[in-house]
């Protein structure tokens, strides 16, 4: 007896199935089916996924969806469950339309709406298309609906579908339903209904339907399933389900018969471009156009260049993608077209370009001639292979990074340009995180609530490994091992990996030439004028869509936003591609790491690379910008590299050893190492004889999902290649430069990109030495971005030098502004809990009819704004409208701003307050009140602001902490090698790398610069909740200098607390604050968050 | 625990003897004539009391209707009414 399972959910029905289609592929092979269909719900997230696993594993994959149907009459009231399967190419597209049609209006309200069809649509849309009746709990039962369907579908395409639950009534629903369809004239046909792959998945599916119902388990009882039939089970124990009905069994190898379309091969998509004739010619005429402006008569590399461009246009030809180049270029220009409104045509900013190249594009001639990349590839020798080869099989990636309010305007632009049905942005599917799980799972279990919180802060945050020991940490080892926390552990490895939800990918971008929704179902994304595609990235890639990614790069915007600064400030026009690249400033401060701010090369771990390599040019960032990365960091490249710069800037003789005299060439400028990630491509084709095909194949297993065994596949074919190719390579040798090759598998940059970002962090560099307290501007109005938070950028601004003030009501714009004494002062934007709209309107008054001279002047002239007086007061904004002495508020910030916060209870109360009339009066002088604080006054500013200009926490705390022996950072700079020092500070960032073996880096700030905190794996377990959770710690260790380490000081640290502020200073002080800096305390930068661009 | 002070509804155990499949042939000596429905219920896998159970709805040859199931988790078979 056959079987062919028809009605299977994976994780992408997101909370209603508990595997991935790998999975669920594994485990139907394993049971010896031959066919299976997946049926998500309302979607085709996962139909990409599912059809390349079952091609690989020889499975038949059958594409279909299990739909909501609503009716026309009561569509809020009641729904049913149809099952859609897919017979050929005609029937792909109508599910695809369907399904856009499904999700059409779930954006329209203020939440997210359920995805739904009517009858009506669906009889539209029949052909090619078979219908199952629907699950045993919500399908369609009853005769008139069956007769409808019988209409529009026929009887060759409706079944009734058959399930057996294992409920209490499903034989005689089965029974039922048999006689219907023998009264019908249709055959039945049996389904499983599968939610998970196996029984240890199904614990995973009830906890989905307590946290998709926001229930606990104990009360989901009528939503779950009641038990575990729903584990996909073999032919056989089908069989015997159905022992009842034989019929229903078979007529599933007849529907698997003719279910016939192939997703990886019937899809038929064409990207714009793709049929113009005239594509090479018109290709080649914008290249020229161009070459004789960037490589001009007598240029050293005009006939290097020459070559290069007639090699590319005779590749690019042959793949038949000159199309390809000009759509993109067409999308600079309307880019070009969007910068010149956002900007405005006299903005400083109209200099700089729409947007930049990153990626292996850069490494193009012809995108660096058509405008899509800003870097000579010729003088930059940027290899082409990992971009583009003859033999590619994927389209070549071309990445565009736009500064973000271009990008914002760009992509519904882009949607009109091509039409709304023919372009997408490409879906991500964040999958379940350690936190999230926790909370989640955690409240289904009914554990208690501030224990899960606990567990969760306490949590590394990304990884669901070694969960179960972090519950023990944080609950004790005991508890964690019983009852219900043991589950938790459990669910939680279960789901790691899974999707959770499907979201909008950072910038990828599909158009095609036929409608894209008969190609994927297009959802409405959250944000109005956008639409999302069903399929991420590598789904994307496998259809072979044209996928253009426009990036919102934040420092692009902030360079920009500098560039306003200078111009209004100091009336200079700076075009930034025109600056010197030999500024021995610039060098100098990255020399010495002082690149806080600047692009890429400012994190902790960067600056301690540039003290130790010191580099000298603009090759040299590249190489910085792409070092600290998993890939070179796990392929062993970090060291060996800063070892030999160290002994190349000592000994210019001083000889690099190569791993094989093969590979003198490709790895000369990186010193013998691998650090991008062509590098990988060129060694594979040098030393083991790959065809730029095989190691195009070999650098896309590195940087895919489940890429080990892909990347293991290559090992056999690599060390063999390199015996046959070189007599005086034995296997070991070879194999220990496949583990070079393999240790990159981590993510790295092409040497094209780490050019392009390279680039930017000079520019960046440039501007931080030359324009200081502007690039500060920039940097905080354009947040969050970069690796600090603004409360250190301010920190460190204010320790070289730059005066920073706190917002005022008189003197501030919106955004941060530079006075005439050079001074920063804070924008008005940056004071929480107030509405753009009001501070607007304050800003009108202001300027048309002068600054606000006293607090009742004031009150009298907010109108609208008048409630968001308190918290602007709570800033310190109206400290200098204070009447109790015209210049106490500058001196004593906690006098001033008390007296103000008195006087406006009573002339701005803001709860209550909307009917007050705007009547001038004059507020009563305040009373003598107790000033606040310097502690008060400052956790008031982390409270309103987010930051403080005044003083330091630590600063605060300094007494104490000199009493308990702690030196502070400056004084550590000085302190002995080896010697023990104890030290107290702001936490500022806090990372535990997946590459440095459970070493813990945690960097402190004090009022006088920061400190490098290392912890053992050891120490940090002990103390992880304080290293986790505290915003101010106190730590002893041993103090580390290294000479190679370019002046670097660490901490090496064995005790670790939390630090707590004397007595003095706790407070509770109104409604904002609550006493403890944890509330206030800035956020930190910690690794699972990645790093904001 | 008292006959008396037993809670309402809770099962009880009853001897039967059970064919292919775990299929109730006669229950407490009354021979089962058919098999009216059948499920299975799994749940409360997260408590310290996980429940695993296979039902059966029986009609015996007297006519009776009748409902078992199987304790699947510490064995023996249980009616509750």
């Amino acid at each position: 007896m056959l079987y062919a399972e028809l009605h299977c959910h994976s994780a992408f029905s997101f909370l209603d199935g508990a595997s991935s289609p790998d999975e669920l592929v594994d485990a139907a092979v394993a049971h010896g089916y031959r066919t299976l269909a997946l049926t998500d719900h309302d979607n085709l997230c996962g139909a990409m996924e599912f059809a390349q696993a079952a091609k690989a594993a020889g499975l038949k994959a059958i594409h279909g969806a299990e739909v909501r149907v609503v009716s026309e009459r009561e569509p809020a009231t009641e729904h049913r469950h149809l099952t859609l399967l897919v017979k050929d190419a005609q029937g792909w597209s109508n599910l695809c339309r369907l399904l856009t049609l499904a999700h059409a209006h779930t954006r329209d309200g203020r939440e997210r709406g359920q995805p739904e069809l009517t009858l009506e649509q669906i009889e539209a849309h029949t052909e090619g298309l078979i219908c199952l009746s629907g699950c045993a709990g919500h399908g369609f039962h009853d005769e008139p609906s069956l007769r409808r369907l019988l209409a529009a579908f026929g009887r060759d395409d409706l079944r009734i579908e058959l399930q057996r639950p294992f409920a209490r009534h499903d034989r005689a629903l089965g029974r039922e339903l048999a006689e219907r369809a023998r009264l019908l004239g249709v055959p039945c046909v049996a389904s499983g209904n599968v939610h998970a792959h196996a029984a240890s998945r199904a614990p995973l599916q009830d906890t989905f339907v307590a946290v998709r119902s926001h229930l606990t388990l104990d009360g989901c009882e009528p939503q779950r399933r009641g038990n575990h039939s729903h584990v996909l089970a073999s032919p056989q124990a089908m069989a015997a389900r159905f022992e009842d009905h034989p019929e229903a069994l078979a007529e599933t190898e007849r529907i698997a018969e003719r279910c016939q379309f192939d997703l990886t091969s019937d899809l038929g998509y064409r990207y714009p471009g793709a049929e113009d004739g005239d594509a090479d010619r018109d290709l080649h005429q914008a290249c020229q156009a161009s070459f004789d402006h960037r490589y001009p008569h007598g240029h050293p590399l005009r006939d290097e260049a020459a070559a290069r461009l007639s090699e590319e246009l005779k590749i690019i030809a042959g793949l038949g993608l000159s199309g390809f180049f000009l759509l993109h270029r067409d999308m600079l220009e309307l880019a070009r077209e969007v910068a010149a409104e956002v900007r405005g045509p006299s903005s400083a900013r109209a200099l700089l370009p729409p947007g930049r190249g990153r990626g292996s594009s850069v490494s193009s001639i012809v995108c660096y001639l058509t405008g899509l990349s800003h870097v000579d590839p010729v003088a930059n020798r940027l290899l082409l292979g990992r971009f583009l080869s003859e033999q590619i099989t994927e389209l070549p990636d071309i990445d565009l990074d736009f500064p973000r309010d271009i990008r914002e305007k760009l992509i519904p632009r882009i949607h009109q340009r091509y039409g709304v049905e023919r372009t997408a942005l490409v879906a991500a599917f964040p999958t379940y995180k350690a936190r999230g799980a926790i909370r989640d799972f955690g409240a289904a279990l009914g554990l208690p609530a501030g224990e899960i919180e606990r567990v969760a802060r306490s949590s590394e945050g990304w990884s669901l490994r070694g969960f179960g020991e972090q519950i023990a940490e944080a609950i004790g080892e005991e508890r964690a091992q019983s009852g219900r926390w043991r589950w938790l552990a459990e669910l939680a490895r279960e789901a790691s990996g899974l999707p959770r939800h499907l979201a909008q990918h950072s910038g990828g971008m599909i158009v095609a030439t036929r409608p894209l929704i008969d190609c994927c179902p297009v959802v409405p994304s959250a944000i109005e004028g956008r639409q999302i595609a069903h399929w991420d990235k590598d789904s994307c890639a496998d259809a072979g869509f044209l996928k253009i990614d426009l990036l919102g790069l934040g420092m692009l915007s902030a360079v920009e936003r500098c560039v306003e600064q200078i111009d209004a400030r100091r009336g200079e026009r700076i075009d930034l591609s025109r600056i010197p690249y030999d500024d021995p400033q610039v060098y100098d401060a990255i020399q010495r790491g002082e690149t806080t701010g600047v692009f890429q090369i400012e994190s902790r771990a960067q600056i301690a690379s540039l003290r130790r390599t010191r580099p000298t040019n603009l090759d040299e960032i590249t190489i910085q910008v792409a070092i600290v990365r998993p890939g070179p960091i796990q392929g062993g490249a970090v060291n060996p590299y800063i070892k030999r710069r160290q002994a190349l800037n000592t000994n210019p003789d001083y000889k690099i050893p190569y791993p094989h005299h093969s590979l003198e060439p490709i790895l000369r400028e990186t010193l013998g190492t691998i650090i991008f990630q062509d590098q990988v491509i060129e060694v594979a084709m040098a030393f083991a004889g790959f065809s730029a095909a095989d190691a195009a194949g070999l650098r896309r297993a590195m940087s895919r999902k489940r890429s080990a065994e892909a990347i293991e596949s290559h090992r056999r074919s690599f060390i063999e290649g390199a015996m046959a190719r070189w007599p005086d390579v034995d296997e070991t040798h070879a194999a220990e430069v496949f583990e070079m090759v393999a240790g990159f598998a981590g993510f790295g940059f092409p040497k094209a990109h780490a050019a392009a970002f390279g680039l930017l962090a000079y520019q960046s560099t440039w501007l931080r030495v030359h324009y200081g307290p502007e690039l500060l501007a920039a940097l905080l109005d354009e947040q969050p971005m970069g690796f600090y938070p603004p409360d250190s950028l301010v920190h460190e601004a204010q320790r070289r030098g730059t005066t920073v003030l706190a917002p005022d009501l008189n003197e501030s714009a919106l955004g941060c502004l530079i006075n005439e004494q050079g001074a920063l002062r804070l924008g008005l934007r940056h004071v929480r809990g107030v509405r753009k709209e009001q501070l607007e309107e304050l800003l009108e008054e202001r300027s048309d009819n002068g600054p606000f001279a006293s607090l009742s002047d004031l009150t009298a002239r907010a109108g609208g704004a008048r409630s968001s007086l308190e918290a602007l007061a709570w800033a310190g904004a109206c400290d200098r409208l204070a009447s109790t002495d015209a210049d106490s508020g500058q001196q004593r910030p906690g006098l001033a701003r008390r007296a103000v916060l008195w006087q406006l209870g009573i002339g701005a109360p803001t709860a209550s307050s909307k009917a007050q009339l705007s009547l001038a009066f004059d507020l009563p002088a305040a009373p003598t009140l107790d000033p606040l604080t310097a502690w008060q006054t400052m956790l008031a500013d982390y409270a309103a602001t987010g930051l403080t200009t005044g003083s330091h926490p630590l600063e605060l705390m300094r007494p104490d902490l000199e009493r308990r022996g702690a030196l502070p950072s400056a004084a550590i700079e000085l302190a002995p090698h080896r010697g023990r020092v104890c030290v107290g500070g702001l936490v500022v960032a806090r990372q535990r790398p997946g590459t440095a073996s459970g070493v813990c880096f945690v960097l402190l700030e004090d009022e006088q610069g920061t400190i490098n905190l290392v912890l053992r794996p050891e120490v940090y377990e002990r103390f992880r909740l304080t290293v986790r959770t505290e915003p101010l710690v106190f730590a002893e260790g041993i103090l580390e200098r290294h000479a190679s380490a370019g002046g670097t000081v660490n901490l090496l640290v064995d005790r670790i607390e939390p630090l707590e502020p004397g007595n003095a200073q706790l407070a509770e002080i109104g409604e904002v604050i609550s006493g403890d800096f944890r509330a206030v305390a800035p956020p930190v930068m910690s690794f699972a968050q990645g790093r904001r661009r | 625990m008292t006959p008396a002070a037993r809670r309402l509804g809770a099962p009880r155990a009853v001897r039967v003897c059970a064919g292919v499949g775990g299929r109730p042939l006669e229950v407490e000596g009354s021979e089962i004539s058919a098999v009216r429905e059948s499920w299975l219920v799994e749940d409360s896998w997260w408590s310290d009391q996980p429940l695993r159970r296979r039902y059966w709805e029986l009609v015996t040859i007297e006519g009776g209707d009748l409902v078992v199931f199987r304790d699947l988790v510490g064995g023996g078979w249980f009616r509750h009414r």
